[in-house]
């Protein structure tokens, strides 16, 4: 099999070669064969998302790898350079605060796109959908009845102590009952299948690194990318609209704002740019005022009235009259305008209590509760440090455990046991019995590996994936693909972009389609 | 639209136009080092840091006049004027506000007009100075010239005339105004004789060749700066910039000409009454002067007056009534 081509997608003329049996055993259980993949090893302790064990392409693969493994080393890095110059001019970036200077970073992505079957990806879909219904109808039991908490389904202490949890909404009446709009719901693979790493619900960030990753990929590879099928993710920003104007009832044609902290925010990109494309504004605090119970914003030609703020700043620093009064990013009054049902805030104040790490642990059995269904998506297993035995096992197994702050993001606050020194153990150890009830703990897990090109060479390394879920008045839309993040060191499970990760694009294929 | 956003725009028009201007002083100093007298040079590096309000990195007191700003200081002062990001009206510097206005702008930028904003940046932000100025020591200035005039094509095929659009070229007639009668002032000194120094002043100005066909093909100062005060046809001229700021500010009013105007437009007017005043009663260049001076102050006025009316008014004065 030869490749002949000049054109510049060169990588797409041999998707239309067939495959080659002998070729496609290009990677053995350690090392694989030639080409793009003669320097990729597998392990058999993690899943490879592109080749089984003994080294042959997995079928959904079989394209992408063939096509890769038949590159120069010239031409992927010519793929790679063209993607991670489409981030540079375009300015994809997110900001990092250091101690002294506020630096902006250009997102790192790989060109080599993660692949998943249509039907994997199905159970995903279910399984986040599930999800987020009961994770809603908790939301409101909590904020109201409190059944979930009288039937000792998660413990009251757990509830009514999270920093998260917000006494304010106590009785508020929530447009139809949708507390969380906007889910980012952050999903690993091990070779036990998928589960659930964490969900985050107060302000998920990553989906506009998600949609320039496809633009990205597709204008590098046009030819792959359509002789693929892959499911679209690019109508997010027009479902997200269509999901927020729908919480209004008072308008058919609604004015939505994104409130977004300002442009020093780590996530600003993303917030510009989904106002952009939802053809939103994009408004501080600042640009916002409420006067008679209703929010205007402030334009050249006097104030217009909002009715939806999609937030991207925490309930803390929403309103200084009801949250944190010393906030210069809020709205003074926005909360009073929220409670009479002048304006519809997403996702609503209080909701960041069901993603406390340690309430985690407890919705599958919030869903059994709500939805008498079994979860579709496996959680992680969890200790809670709050309980005597939770800290007893975590302390005496911290070198396999990582363990994590209830409250924390960002891959901050956290020790990964089999990485970290004896010294960081120790200290971990002592705010561990200062704080137990801070902190819960999970098996260091053995996260699936796709290939990805760093320094010249296909090389494997670990990924998860963040999908995002919208939900509207009437209906669900979860993008099919989401935000694959990379762990981009060798040998690291931290993906968090300000921790040295990055992002590569997610093909949901269609089997039927494909083979057709 | 969002009177924030205005802002960012009016603001970002105001960077554009200041590097630009600084863009095009430099290319023409520098590409006439080599066959310009000392002492003119001198005089040209003086009244280029006068036009642009800053004072010069080098105190001609402490080293003589002429000799602060003979060809060796060249490079050192076109480091200041370009690439000194202690200077904060340096070219990168202007430059790097713009595009912190321009991200805060995404929503209402076209891509296309982000993009060349972002690129030129980063060409700026990487190049090598001592490079450029090995090739030529104007090479440098003129890349900016073409890269911000590059970018005006852009926004001029990619924006709409929308309020954005008038507030971003409101922002750089506004600066225009300024940077323009600074400059005219810099020049209107009676002592200033040198035909070469106000052909140099016209061809910074794009208005040599005007200048030539319309007026003489002998340079007389105060004929050039009646030329660049109140000719409508020469685009860097005082009378162009207002008429401009009129336009775009009538365009902006929501209420579309009704009487009284608002308060921009009011003085707008009154600025360009000024200008017809003093084309008929002076007679001197130190009276131009006096007028300039003047001119320079109510362009202030009319900024204030732009910010306190549609960017940063009081809220009780925006509620629907």
């Amino acid at each position: 099999m030869t490749v002949t081509t000049s054109t510049q997608d060169n990588l797409s003329a041999t998707a239309h070669l067939s495959f080659d049996r002998e070729r496609q055993s290009v990677a053995g259980p350690t090392v694989a064969g030639k080409g793009g993949f003669s320097d990729y090893s597998i392990e058999s302790r993690f899943r490879d998302e592109m080749f089984h064990d003994d080294g042959t392409l997995r079928t959904v693969a079989e394209r992408l790898g063939t096509a890769l493994n038949n590159a120069t080393p010239e031409q992927l890095m010519q793929l790679q350079d063209g993607v991670r110059r489409q981030f540079l001019h375009e300015g994809i970036t997110f900001t990092v605060i250091g101690k002294e200077e506020v630096t902006e970073q250009i997102i790192p992505i790989d060109c080599v796109p993660r692949v998943l079957t249509a039907s994997e990806w199905d159970h995903i879909d279910q399984g986040l959908r599930q999800r987020l219904r009961a994770i809603n109808l908790f939301l409101k039991d909590i904020y109201h009845e409190g059944w979930s908490l009288r039937d000792g389904i998660v413990p009251y202490e757990l509830v009514l102590g999270c920093p998260q949890y917000r006494m304010e909404m106590l009785g508020t009446k929530v447009p139809h009952d949708i507390y969380v709009s906007v889910c980012g719901t952050d999903i690993v693979r091990t070779r036990d299948g998928f589960a659930v790493l964490e969900d985050n619900l107060r302000v998920p960030s990553g989906v506009s690194y998600m949609l320039a990753c496809r633009a990205a990929i597709k204008q590098a590879m046009p030819r792959l990318y359509r002789a693929h099928n892959v499911r679209e993710v690019l109508p997010y920003p027009g479902q997200l609209y269509s999901q927020l104007a729908s919480l209004v009832t008072w308008t058919q044609s609604p004015r939505i704002a994104v409130l977004t902290p300002g442009r020093y925010n780590s996530a600003y990109y993303e917030h510009a740019f989904l106002a952009g494309e939802m053809g939103a504004e994009l408004v501080e605090g600042r640009d916002l005022v409420v006067h008679d119970g209703l929010v205007y914003m402030r334009t050249v030609t006097g104030l217009k009235k909002v009715d939806v703020i999609y937030r991207r700043v925490d309930d803390d620093f929403l309103d200084p009259v009801t949250f944190r009064n010393d906030s210069l990013l809020g709205v003074p009054g926005l909360f009073h305008a929220y409670r009479v049902g002048n304006v519809v805030i997403a996702n609503a104040p209080g909701t960041g209590v069901a993603d406390d790490k340690a309430l985690y642990a407890y919705v599958p059995d919030l869903i059994r509760y709500f939805l008498s269904e079994e979860p579709i998506l496996s959680n992680v297993e969890t200790y809670l440090c709050r309980t005597t035995e939770g800290l007893t096992y975590t302390l005496e197994n911290l070198d396999k455990l990582v363990v994590k702050e209830v409250g924390g993001s960002g891959g901050y606050g956290m020790l990964v046991g089999p990485h970290a020194s004896a010294k960081e153990k120790k200290d971990f150890a002592e705010r561990l019995r200062t704080d137990p009830a801070n902190f819960i703990s999970q098996p260091t897990l053995a996260l699936s590996r796709a290939p990805c090109f760093i320094d010249g060479k296909v090389v494997p390394r670990h990924v998860d994936v963040r999908p995002f879920v919208l939900q509207g008045r009437k209906e669900t839309w979860i993008a099919p693909g989401g935000l694959c993040r990379v762990a981009l060191r060798q040998g690291s499970l931290v993906v968090n972009s300000s921790q040295g990760g990055g992002c590569k694009d997610l093909w949901i294929i269609n089997e039927e389609e494909r083979n057709s | 639209m969002l009177a924030r956003a205005a802002g960012d725009f009016y603001w970002m028009g105001r960077y554009f136009e200041r590097a630009e201007h600084t863009a095009r002083l430099l290319d023409y100093h520098l590409a006439h080092l080599v066959d310009t007298p000392a002492d003119v040079l001198a005089r040209g590096w003086q009244l280029l840091y006068a036009a642009l309000a800053q004072p010069p990195p080098i105190s001609p007191t402490e080293t003589g006049d002429a000799e602060a700003f003979l060809v060796p200081d060249a490079f050192a002062l076109a480091a200041h004027l370009i690439e000194d990001t202690e200077n904060p009206d340096a070219i990168i510097q202007s430059w790097t506000k713009a595009r912190d206005n321009a991200k805060q702008l995404r929503p209402w930028l076209p891509v296309r007009v982000w993009t060349c904003l972002n690129d030129g940046f980063l060409w700026l932000r990487d190049c090598d100075f001592t490079e450029y100025w090995a090739q030529g020591p104007n090479r440098l200035p003129a890349g900016v010239v073409d890269r911000l005039r590059h970018l005006s094509g852009v926004i001029e095929a990619r924006m709409s005339r929308d309020n954005a659009w008038r507030f971003l070229e409101l922002g750089r007639f506004v600066e225009r105004l300024q940077l323009q009668t600074a400059l005219l002032r810099a020049w209107s000194n009676p002592s200033n004789k040198n035909s070469r120094v106000w052909a140099g002043l016209l061809e910074v100005c794009a208005a040599y060749e005007a200048y030539c066909r319309t007026c003489s093909m002998v340079i007389q100062p105060r004929q050039a700066l009646a030329f660049l005060i109140a000719n409508p046809e020469v685009s860097r001229s005082l009378s162009f910039a207002t008429r401009s700021v009129q336009v775009l500010l009538s365009d902006i009013d929501p209420a579309g000409g009704r009487y009284p105007r608002r308060a921009p437009h009011r003085r707008a007017l009154r600025l360009a009454g000024a200008i017809e005043t003093n084309l008929h009663a002076s007679a001197e260049i130190t009276d131009t002067q006096d007028f300039l001076g003047d001119f320079a102050e109510e362009c202030r006025t009319l900024h204030d007056l732009i910010i306190a009316e549609y960017i940063d008014y009081p809220l009780e004065q925006g509620l629907p009534s």
